[in-house]
């Protein structure tokens, strides 16, 4: 589903993606930790292209991405994206826009859903993500929980084959980071393929197949969480895993 | 005859520029919107061409003062063959001038919405178009408010300097009355009073749209 080969990034002298190689199967749920700076953020943004590789080959569901296409400009990366859902640490949701509104945007402006289908299936989402009864309200109404669970009804509406998070629960207050896991879970349990950068290691431990270890731009470990989270075979993990218990 | 009487007696014919101010001041405020947008979308694009261009366009009409723009196109161009009627050179100078205002305004406002808010809209799939006009655009009207209607309120007053390539606009009618009457106390008086008038009705219908469009929290 997600072939990733030799992979590199730099920000300036900064090399913050060093030559990177993953493959994640269709249904895999793989959660992503590390430390600050390690690079986690950059890998999920390259897949979906809203950072441009410098080195090495994405190929996401047949579809392959190369350094040198103009990210902006590309009717094949627009196509690409379709296909997978984005989480982000901060929601951002149009704040200019209903719940309802935010989930229908995509499907009407990019796949020209008629407006009451797309209605309907939204409808639909935001009672999936347990929001049915905040359909019409603006984000700025809503908690941080309720927003990221807008968030990811909004992605869903796409019918995304890969759903990335980027800390999805990093930006809530503690008692709400539960519901938005819960939504998660629940995509897990349906077979969506996710890729999901967090600092929430029971959800690590409970949903994930595989949990990477990033550190430095480079993927240190790679394995079964049972196996890194009590037998983690390089020490920089240990050193991770000790100082976030 | 008294002031009040005199001012009575002038007043339909001052009304007469009033509404020919307010009417080039409408038109330029439409117009420089449109133009407006345009710079500011070429100034912000990733393309180094339209970038120059929107630089370009800006730096020229806001180094030139209206005044010479106005000149220049009412007197200037028929030397070359353009002729103009006043009326022409009015709207398109003003809608010029006050476009490369305008797009500096917008251009921040578009400036000033995260990041994060152009990236949604591109995870979603929508090309760049899309985000703009769907996801960041309509965001920035609230925040725009405030600085448009300033810059408003400075193109309507603007729109005196027309006076000086012949169209009778509102102080332009108070100068041919002045003529006449010779009474430039209550000519010019009035004149200020009624530009009072309108730019507090302008104020006061900002402020209202503002509200209007504050989002609910
Ligand atoms: N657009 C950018 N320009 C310059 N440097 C950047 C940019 N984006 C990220 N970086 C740098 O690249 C490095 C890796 O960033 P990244 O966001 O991928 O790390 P991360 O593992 O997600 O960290 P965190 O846990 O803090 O989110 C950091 O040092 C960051 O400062
Ligand atoms: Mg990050």
């Amino acid at each position: 589903m997600i072939q990733v080969s030799n992979v590199s990034k730099s920000f300036g002298q900064l090399k913050v993606l060093d030559d990177v190689s993953l493959e994640v199967q269709s249904g895999e749920v793989v959660v992503i930790i590390g430390p600050s700076g390690s690079g986690k953020s950059t890998l999920l943004r390259c897949l979906n292209c809203l950072e441009q590789v410098d080195d090495g080959l994405i190929n996401i569901d047949g579809q392959a991405v190369r350094p040198g296409v103009n990210y902006l400009k590309s009717k094949d990366i627009y196509r690409l994206r379709q296909g997978i859902g984005m989480v982000f640490q901060r929601f951002n949701l149009f704040p200019h826009m209903t719940a309802l509104e935010n989930v229908i945007e995509g499907p009407i402006t990019v796949r020209k859903t008629p407006r009451e289908e797309a209605v309907e299936k939204g409808l639909r989402l935001l009672d999936k993500v347990g929001l049915a009864d905040k359909a019409n309200a603006y984000p700025g109404q809503l908690s941080g929980g309720q927003q990221q669970r807008v968030a990811i009804a909004r992605s869903l509406a796409m019918e995304p084959k890969i759903m990335l998070f980027d800390e999805p629960t990093s930006a809530l207050d503690p008692e709400l980071v539960g519901e938005v896991l819960a939504v998660m879970k629940n995509l897990a349990k349906e077979g969506m393929t996710m890729m999901v950068v967090t600092h929430e290691m029971s959800f690590a431990k409970e949903v994930a197949d595989r949990v990477l270890f990033m550190d430095e731009g480079k993927i240190l470990e790679d394995g079964k969480p049972s196996q890194i989270f009590s037998d983690p075979r390089h020490p920089r993990t240990r050193e991770f895993l000790k100082k976030l218990l | 005859m008294d002031s009040l009487s005199f001012i009575w007696s002038v007043l339909p014919v001052l009304l007469k520029g009033l509404v020919m101010t307010v009417q080039l001041a409408v038109l330029a405020i439409i117009f420089g919107t449109i133009i407006g947008l345009i710079i500011a979308l070429m100034k912000i694009d990733h393309r180094p061409l339209l970038n120059w261009f929107g630089g370009l366009y800006t730096w020229f009409f806001r180094g030139i003062p209206l005044l010479v723009q106005l000149i220049f196109l009412y007197y200037g161009l028929p030397a070359v063959g353009i002729v103009l009627t006043p009326y022409m050179a009015a709207v398109i100078g003003l809608s010029l001038c006050g476009g490369a205002y305008i797009a500096e305004i917008i251009r921040a406002g578009i400036q000033s919405i995260e990041k994060g808010q152009m990236e949604a809209a591109l995870s979603l799939g929508m090309s760049y178009g899309q985000a703009m006009r769907r996801g960041i655009v309509p965001q920035t009207y609230r925040r725009l408010l405030p600085p448009m209607g300033n810059e408003f309120i400075t193109l309507l007053k603007d729109v005196a300097l027309v006076s000086v390539i012949t169209m009778v606009d509102l102080l332009r009618s108070a100068q041919l009355l002045n003529q006449t009457y010779f009474r430039p106390f209550e000519l010019y008086a009035t004149v200020a009073v009624l530009y009072l008038i309108l730019t507090s009705i302008f104020t006061v219908v900002v402020g209202y749209l503002e509200k209007k469009l504050t989002l609910p929290e």
